[in-house]
């Protein structure tokens, strides 16, 4: 699978195991940052920041729903931004699981992380990235899945 | 470091000029700038040139000062090219004037030009995207979104927190729509109403289309020269630049709590000019999305948290107001065009203090005015570029 940022992204192989992003946190002062930094950026420690698996769940801090389309994009679609338990708020796309036109967002509900091509075009269908839905969707698929 | 005053402005009309590349976009507003300054270009010591997009859209990627200065009759002296996103404009007068406080130059010019129509305008808004940190544009950020949802300003969230309402977002519009009606430089001369704002086109939940600035082609130039030998050049009032920042986004974590980093940037203007937001006169700032501009008022300390609406209701920005602010018609209306928009407002500031605006000239003469500029989003939930700049008489 082509990923748009393949060090941002840890997809395993295993049976049963869940997508999640790759996260630093610094061992001076615990922050986590996402993408990865070799500084941190609060306590400006250097070589101090290790890899750590993050952001498997979120919250949604906002959305929006872009009705103008950059290159590559089909409009309407949803834009986020997530909390990750971990700590990092980050921009992020919703799957397609929970569509613009037929969706419901609300800010403070429990998303989860899918990896889904970046927008259903000819440009953009093969590069695969993060994105989040809310957890009832996912749960609802993974029921799905199981009953096949 | 040694005072310095602009002496000389230049700007032309902004909008759709379809045989205008960079090079004819530039030379009009510099030419405008030399001549209203009484300098000829073998004064010139140093020039600076912002612009932000125009390596992608017209595949001049290089030496676009030097092209466009030599285009207007300029060449020799150092030319330094200025890429900061939609404050490059305030970048390059930044340079400008760093370069005459600190002596090396004494008469310096700043240039910033944009070409944004080009043949498809989704090549505009992906060359555009490309001003935000790459793993945000690659997602599909757009500077419309970022208004919207990000944590740096967040206006949907701001309905929630103050109450504002759609009618307050459009306020802002709806004011500087009346200013841009009355300058023959802006790109939309139409004044709106509240309904037309809100009723226009969603963009971006919950911006409407009347709300955003828009594609523009423009250009703009500034003057500037060690404020003792103004005088050898032109018999107009001095304007001093009382004070010039520029400053970077911080890498903020979730749980980041200090001054918002315009606020820091406008604070260090103001200490460093000796003045005040009381004492401003007028003010030129970055109203990209018109709603922004209730945030900014909070930010320049126009205002406590939530008050910005009461300000436009209360008439005290408006164009005869206490401290009117866009009196160009600002980013909305006046156009945006990203790379000159810094040196659109220095422009507008300058006409302004010198009585020189036409109908849209502020009854009482401005003194002491302030513009705001910035550009750029960072991963790190901070814009990239922060400018403020006061100039007094
Ligand atoms: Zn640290």
């Amino acid at each position: 699978m082509e990923l748009l940022n393949p060090k941002d992204v840890r997809i395993s192989a295993e049976a049963g195991a869940t997508p999640c992003l790759v996260g630093a946190q610094c061992g001076e002062c615990g922050a986590v940052v996402f993408p990865r930094l070799p500084v941190c950026p609060k306590c400006k420690k250097r070589d101090g920041m290790t890899e750590v698996e993050i952001g498997r769940t979120a919250k949604l801090y906002s959305h929006t729903i872009a009705r103008f389309a950059p290159t590559g994009f089909r409009a309407p679609f949803f834009q986020v931004f997530v909390d990750l338990p971990e700590g990092p708020r980050i921009f992020s796309l919703v799957g397609d699981d929970c569509p613009a036109e037929s969706g419901v967002l609300e800010d403070g509900m429990e998303m989860r992380l899918v990896v889904e091509p970046l927008a259903d075009t000819d440009e953009m269908r093969a590069i695969h990235t993060y994105k989040y839905v809310p957890a009832a969707c996912a749960d609802e698929r993974r029921g799905d899945a199981q009953d096949a | 470091m040694r005072d310095v005053a602009v002496i000389g402005v230049g700007a032309r009309p902004t909008g759709r000029l379809a045989d205008c590349g960079l090079k004819e976009l530039a030379y009009p507003a510099i030419w405008n700038a030399l001549d209203d300054a009484g300098v000829g270009v073998d004064d010139l010591d140093v020039a600076y040139v912002g612009n932000s997009i125009a390596g992608l859209l017209t595949g001049q990627e290089g030496i676009r000062g030097q092209v466009v200065l030599q285009h207007s009759g300029i060449s020799g002296i150092p030319v330094i090219n200025v890429e900061n996103a939609c404050a490059s404009g305030a970048t390059a007068f930044r340079g400008a004037w760093l370069e005459v406080a600190s002596g090396a130059a004494d008469v310096a010019l700043a240039v910033g030009v944009e070409k944004m129509f080009v043949d498809d305008s989704a090549r505009t808004i992906s060359a555009l995207s490309g001003v935000s940190e790459l793993e945000l544009s690659q997602m599909g950020m757009q500077f419309t979104t970022s208004y919207a949802i990000h944590p740096k300003i967040n206006l949907k969230a701001r309905m929630d927190e103050y109450g504002w309402t759609l009618e307050d977002f459009a306020k802002p519009a709806v004011k500087n729509s009346y200013n841009g009606s009355l300058n023959p430089l802006a790109q939309h001369r139409k004044p709106r109403t509240i309904e037309e704002v809100v009723q226009s086109r969603v963009v971006v939940d919950p911006l409407t289309l009347l709300m955003c600035s828009s594609i523009s082609d423009g250009a703009g130039a500034a003057i500037l020269c060690s404020a003792d030998m103004a005088k050898r050049f032109t018999s107009k009032d001095t304007i001093r630049v009382a004070s010039c920042v520029l400053r970077s986004g911080h890498y903020k974590l979730r749980d980041y709590d200090g001054p918002d980093t315009a606020t820091l940037c406008a604070q260090a203007a103001y200490e460093e000019a000796g003045v005040g937001p009381e004492d401003l006169d007028a003010i030129e700032l970055h109203d990209a999305m018109a709603p922004s501009e209730l945030m900014l008022y909070e930010r320049l300390g126009l205002c406590g948290p939530g008050d910005g609406p009461r300000l436009i209701d209360d008439e005290l920005t408006t164009l005869n107001g206490r401290v009117p602010v866009n009196p160009s018609g600002g980013l909305c209306s006046r156009g945006h065009p990203v790379g000159a928009t810094g040196l659109l407002q220095i422009a507008e500031l300058v006409t302004q203090m010198r009585g020189e605006a036409g109908d849209r000239q502020i009854e009482k003469r401005p003194k002491v005015t302030l513009a705001q500029n910035q550009g750029g989003l960072l991963m790190g939930q901070d814009s990239a570029v922060y400018s403020t700049t006061i100039l007094t008489t």
